[in-house]
């Protein structure tokens, strides 16, 4: 191998590690000003509950891969849901998560969120571990990000699957009790508890 | 000489290439079994998730014999917290002013650094030990008997704490069981045993010991811990709530956090 062909392979396995570099820090600028837009709308005292918590969900939603979510909180159980069904866990999922988003912004107080690190397993994973920090704790909150395939209709180019907050998956946590509640009850119960919660 | 080399090499390379077979018989199993269950083209669709997310995916099943007994301990707890330790604790914030309750809380924490200190020493986590070290030092005196916290707040020197449930986890000792216990919440069987050890190491408490405690009977022991319970507890009334509203089955979820919380404890 001549010593053009060495020097061109190495400009090539550069420029890719720059490709990859590129990418975390559009997805770091992206995911940054996501978080300053909910702050000024969490700080906005001239909203109701009701429509910060609305305006929060409209800005969450294209970051958020909740169908993937939700079909990953079942696992190889999702095989068994009738197709005539599937939409309708879907919903109730999404419809769950952002009731549960909702309720945490209520105990929200001046907390910051700080980048520690970005982690890149997979050319299509990113994770982002943060700190949110309060007066005098930091709590853990790591953002799983994947990139479909294709694209997806209104949706962001990385998005959301998983997150942790201090070493606690939301997702395997729902796993594991979807799992043990469809050992003794059916997907039809699952569904009417997410009704009602 | 050289044919040592070469034998050495050659065990080398077969060594080597032995991983790699192993690795390309495992391969194709998988594919074997995706392309088995997934006879139509929309069915192709849904093993892809499957298949992609491979790695968030766990079926190991939780060992769980005590499931039944769990669920009714779970029920007890839960209206414990309801009914009394929150309601306790929501007076209490209203009479002590949030500073005193940090203090009180610093407390307790300075007072479990011979726990900490021996589970730090006992993984090998030789700088920790030190830092715990030096925060005892300066807490118990500057911190006036730990009721403040300059070191992290002057000398940024944060606490690490450890147990000897995470010793043993950090030395590969499996969670067994997992066991909910009346007023002390979900736990496993491994860290349930190192409560004992743990406690021998601890100020407060009440068998006769040939050392200090503070506690001496068993009356005193528990206000002492009770008076700790609803101290931590006040800083975050509704966490708790908050954790509950997004159960579906109140049970395994708990039981599920508390396991992944500890795992990651231990690996941190």
């Amino acid at each position: 191998m001549g010593i053009k062909k060495i020097l061109l392979l190495c400009c090539m396995m550069i420029f890719s590690q720059n490709l990859l570099a590129n990418e975390q820090i559009k997805l770091q600028e992206h995911f940054l000003s996501k978080i300053d837009k909910i702050v000024s709308i969490v700080k906005d005292k001239n909203l109701s509950a009701t429509k910060r918590n609305a305006e929060i969900v409209t800005l969450l939603t294209p970051t958020f891969d909740f169908e993937l979510m939700a079909k990953l909180s079942l696992g190889k159980k999702w095989k068994q849901v009738p197709k005539k069904d599937r939409q309708k866990f879907i919903d109730l999922y999404v419809k769950r998560m952002e009731n549960s988003y909702s309720s945490k912004l209520d105990s929200y107080s001046n907390e910051t969120v700080r980048i520690k690190e970005i982690k890149q397993p997979k050319k299509n994973r990113i994770a982002i571990v943060t700190d949110l920090v309060t007066q005098d704790k930091e709590l853990e909150i790591i953002y799983k990000f994947h990139k479909p395939k294709r694209p997806k209709k209104d949706k962001d180019t990385w998005l959301i699957y998983d997150v942790e907050i201090l070493g606690i998956s939301i997702l395997k946590a729902d796993k594991a009790q979807f799992r043990e509640f469809l050992k003794t009850k059916t997907i039809d119960d699952l569904m009417d508890v997410l009704v009602k919660s | 000489m050289l044919k040592y080399l070469y034998l050495f090499f050659l065990s080398f390379l077969l060594l080597s290439f032995s991983g790699c077979s192993l690795k390309s018989v495992e391969a194709p199993q998988e594919v074997v079994t995706t392309q088995e269950s997934s006879p139509s083209d929309e069915e192709d669709e849904t093993d892809d998730f499957l298949e992609e997310f491979a790695d968030e995916e766990d079926e190991e099943e939780v060992y769980d014999p005590l499931n039944g007994y769990n669920r009714v301990m779970t029920n007890f707890n839960d209206k414990l917290f309801e009914y009394l330790l929150i309601p306790v604790a929501k007076g209490y914030k209203l009479v002590l002013h949030q500073e005193v309750r940090r203090s009180i809380e610093n407390f307790f924490q300075n007072l479990y650094y011979p726990s900490r200190l021996v589970n730090n020493l006992l993984q090998g986590k030789f700088v920790y030990a030190s830092e715990e070290t030096g925060r005892f030092l300066i807490n118990s005196t500057v911190g006036i008997l730990g009721l403040f916290d300059p070191a992290k707040s002057q000398l940024n020197l944060k606490a690490h704490p450890e147990d000897l449930g995470q010793t043993l986890g950090f030395y590969g000792v499996g969670s067994g069981p997992h066991i909910v216990w009346p007023f002390l919440g979900p736990s496993n069987l491994r860290d349930s045993l190192a409560l004992y050890p743990d406690a021998l190491l601890n100020p407060i408490d009440y068998a006769p010991r040939s050392w200090y405690t503070l506690t001496d009977t068993f009356e005193e022991f528990l206000a002492l811990k009770s008076l700790e319970r609803v101290n931590k507890t006040s800083f975050d009334i509704h966490e708790y709530e908050t954790i509950k509203k997004d159960a579906i089955d109140l049970y395994p979820y708990l039981r599920d956090l508390y396991e992944q919380y500890r795992d990651r404890q231990i690996q941190e």
